[in-house]
């Protein structure tokens, strides 16, 4: 048998330069490729026992040696046919000398080396035996006939030289053409995969397919401590964890075939980009493998490269991504700040200025800017208040506790907490008499309700009507309450981010944090209702509120 | 009220010195005396060492909970005590009102609002008239014979809703908690059964009030209970 490794080193240099990175060179190489593979023997991969045909694409890179059984037989049979034919031909001795060298140079050209040799040796033996006067008994050689002989062996020397070499080139190209190809399929599929998680089951399963052997991926974990990623094969033994460690550390292949926990089971390969080892890949070979071929080692490579690529390529993304978060809090704090320092440090102005001169003897002024302070400390409070209940909100601290509520008495309770600005509005409020009650949040229903009735009071003309109707829907699944106003209604493009927080309309008049549909929405949801913005009849805004409707148990009667 | 004997007595135990100063500014203006204690322990003292006629009590005390300094008076004195507690403390209210306060206000509160308070809770602890009939807007509830008119035209109220009825009567100017509503009227095992309430109160206000949509006697505190304003004109 033969191995390649020897006679294809120079160009496995070449092979090696098409998968990696400059500079990594020698660390993929590593101490497997330059000091494990060693010098022909007979016993490399495939050994014998295999069958010496590769079946399938899967396993190409166990290199497809034609047999050399076979080409000894060969030899032998079309010496011995050469041999039988010349019998019986009335030729001289010398012309049945020139059809064997015919014969020997034919077969340098389809045989290998030692196969050609033997073939000389061969014809050299049964022309002198069986030819060469006297016939069936060896000869004393003459000048002439050693001539003859000596040809023999120059040409089967260099015929079986020429075949050799560029047999070599022909399964060198067949190599370069395989290596391509997996690495092409691998990189589609990593391509097509749209997670990290997704693109590391398909590295895997290729490379699972390809090696015929059982794979792990390792990644590092934000405490930089190797772990398994869930599309592994099979769980890492001890020792195999200790390979991958040192892998993982050193940036050195290790575990089988190399001389670092060479009696592990798999072999561990780091993944290497130019910022450091990003992970380990671990690959259990079929055991009746011996040796990893220079081929092997190659594609192991460039399968670890690629994962590697994926890994950083990911790693940027979530990066880049978490910037982007950052950027939009950062945004979103700075409308906060801009538009709290901006609504607090006017009614504290108002409050400042207008104290300044109450010292005044004036009733009249006195009373005016009585009104003032008031209408300041009522804007304060409503802005401390939705600041509250916002921040409520968003740290989790909200639970909604649910108990029987009469709308009237929501409605009513929140017009009184809106107190003086609605004065300047008419409220109708339309709630069908057997209307039942429902589950809700009193206090919360009551906060929603008022900021919906104060932004209605803010965004219409005054002396305009706000009319709240409720009801029980014709499906009798959900209770709503709505609030309309007959102002300019919703501009559609506000539509979409009408509920979110720091949003206000263009038109609105200063005063506000955009807060308040915000609070609605999300007090709403805590009570597992909804609300939903739409026109009213008169074509101005209307806001409903929904809640689900629940039949309460019977209430004692006393009726006489 | 002139003469100093005859100023009400009101203990205020707050931690924030300017809300005393405001509140002493506004009570002793009004005709108040006014007692001021900074912390729970110095406020039980005070009330020990003479018996107030009203305690403002603020729920966020440094040294011990405001709720546990209210339980302490409890036990001895049945003093009026009106509840001043921050936004969003809805259950520590509850817990207050149903521990024995008589009323609370939530800060930041009105002057004018804290003031009406009051009186009606001074109003309460004056002893009670011999009278057998009380009044109320045009409404008239005769005690002895069980009788309601409104405008003059007898109310027929169930035994249940009339029983409700005496009940904010006796206890009119200050907060009932859903719990001591339904069980002074229930029974204890009634405590959660809320819709109960809801359903009374809604028939009381059909058969009392002028206008459904806002209520003038029968008012909701959010999530807490019923308040019986019986003056409309010092509440409303």
């Amino acid at each position: 048998m033969l191995d390649f490794c020897s006679s294809t080193r120079r160009s496995e240099a070449g092979l090696v330069r098409l998968l990696r990175r400059k500079g990594e060179t020698r660390r993929f190489a590593g101490p497997s490729s330059a000091s494990t593979i060693t010098p022909p023997t007979d016993a490399l991969l495939p050994p014998a026992s295999e069958p010496q045909t590769v079946a399938g694409e899967a396993a190409y890179w166990k290199t497809p040696e034609p047999s050399l059984l076979r080409e000894y037989s060969e030899v032998l049979g079309v010496i011995a046919c050469v041999t039988v034919v010349g019998w019986f031909l009335p030729l001289s001795y010398h012309a049945i000398g020139q059809i064997y060298l015919l014969a020997v140079i034919a077969l340098s050209l389809r045989v290998s080396r030692w196969p050609v040799l033997v073939a000389a040796v061969a014809s050299a033996v049964t022309w002198n035996y069986v030819f060469m006067p006297p016939r069936l008994s060896f000869a004393v050689l003459d000048f002439d006939d050693s001539l003859i002989l000596g040809t023999y062996f120059v040409v089967a020397l260099i015929g079986g030289q020429l075949t050799t070499r560029v047999r070599a080139q022909a399964r060198l190209e067949r190599r370069r053409e395989q290596l391509a190809t997996a690495l092409l399929r691998l990189t589609r599929a990593l391509a097509a995969a749209r997670t990290l998680d997704e693109a590391a089951r398909a590295a895997l399963r290729q490379a699972e397919e390809v090696f015929e052997a059982r794979t792990a991926l390792l990644l590092l974990d934000e405490k930089d401590a190797l772990v398994p990623h869930e599309a592994s094969s099979f769980r890492l033994s001890d020792l195999e964890n200790a390979a991958a460690k040192v892998a993982r550390t050193k940036g050195e292949q290790t575990g089988r075939f190399t001389s670092v926990h060479s009696t592990a089971q798999a072999v561990c390969v780091p993944m290497l980009r130019a910022g450091g080892v990003l992970g380990v890949l671990a690959l259990r070979l079929p055991v009746e493998t011996l040796q990893l071929t220079s081929a092997g080692q190659d594609l192991i490579n460039g399968f670890a490269a690629q994962i590697a690529l994926l890994i950083e390529r990911e790693k940027l993304r979530a990066a880049s991504e978490r910037e982007k978060l950052l950027a939009e809090s950062d945004r979103l704090h700075r409308t906060l700040l801009d538009s709290v320092s901006h609504e607090l440090k006017t009614p504290l102005s108002v409050l400042r200025s207008a104290t300044e001169k109450l010292d005044t003897d004036d009733f009249r002024l006195r009373r005016n800017l009585t009104v003032e302070i008031r209408t300041a400390t009522e804007r304060l409070n409503h802005l401390v208040a939705n600041l509250l209940s916002q921040s409520r909100l968003e740290s989790g601290g909200l639970s909604a506790q649910l108990d029987w509520c009469d709308v009237r008495d929501v409605i009513s309770s929140a017009r009184r907490a809106v107190g003086d600005a609605l004065a300047g509005h008419v409220v109708k409020v339309q709630i069908p008499a057997e209307l039942p009650l429902f589950m809700a949040d009193a206090p919360l229903m009551e906060q929603v309700l008022g900021n919906l009735l104060l932004n209605a009071a803010v965004h219409t003309p005054r002396g305009t009507s706000i009319c709240v109707r409720a009801g029980l829907e014709d499906a009798h699944d959900r209770v709503f309450i709505a609030v309309e106003d007959t102002g300019p209604g919703i501009a559609s493009e506000l539509r979409a981010s009408l509920f979110q927080k720091f949003r206000r309309g263009n038109a609105a008049r200063a005063g506000g944090l955009g807060l308040g549909l915000s609070i609605v929405r999300g007090f709403m949801l805590a009570q597992g209702g909804d609300v939903v913005a739409g026109t009213s009849p008169d074509g101005g805004a209307c806001f409903t509120l929904y809640l689900p409707h629940v039949v309460h148990d019977l209430i004692p009667s006393d009726e006489r | 009220m002139s003469a100093d004997f005859a100023k009400p007595d009101v203990l205020v135990i707050d931690d924030e010195p300017q809300i005393r100063r405001l509140l002493r500014l506004i009570l002793e203006e009004t005709g108040y005396a006014v007692r001021e204690a900074e912390s729970g322990q110095s406020g039980l003292d005070e009330a020990l060492r003479q018996n107030p006629d009203v305690v403002i009590l603020d729920l966020g005390l440094p040294d011990r909970p405001g709720l546990e300094v209210l339980k302490h008076l409890r036990e001895w004195n049945a003093v009026p005590i009106l509840i001043l507690s921050v936004f969003g403390q809805e259950g520590s209210k509850i817990a207050a009102l149903d521990a024995g306060a008589d009323d609370y206000l939530t800060k930041p509160f009105a002057g004018g609002e804290l003031l009406a308070r009051l009186r009606a809770l001074l109003r309460r602890i004056k002893p009670a008239t011999a009278a057998s009939t009380f009044r109320f807007g045009t409404i008239e509830v005769d005690l002895g014979r069980r009788q309601v008119t409104k405008d003059g035209h007898p109310v027929k109220l169930t035994s249940m809703e009339y029983a409700m009825l005496i009940l904010f009567i006796a206890h009119r100017g200050k907060v009932l908690t859903h719990r001591q509503l339904l069980r002074e009227l229930w029974g204890p095992k009634a405590e959660k059964q809320t819709h109960y309430l809801r359903n009374y109160m809604l028939r009381l206000r059909r058969k009392l009030e002028d206008d459904l949509d806002s209520p003038r006697y029968f008012q909701t505190d959010s999530g807490i209970g019923y308040r019986f304003v019986s003056d409309v004109s010092e509440n409303s």
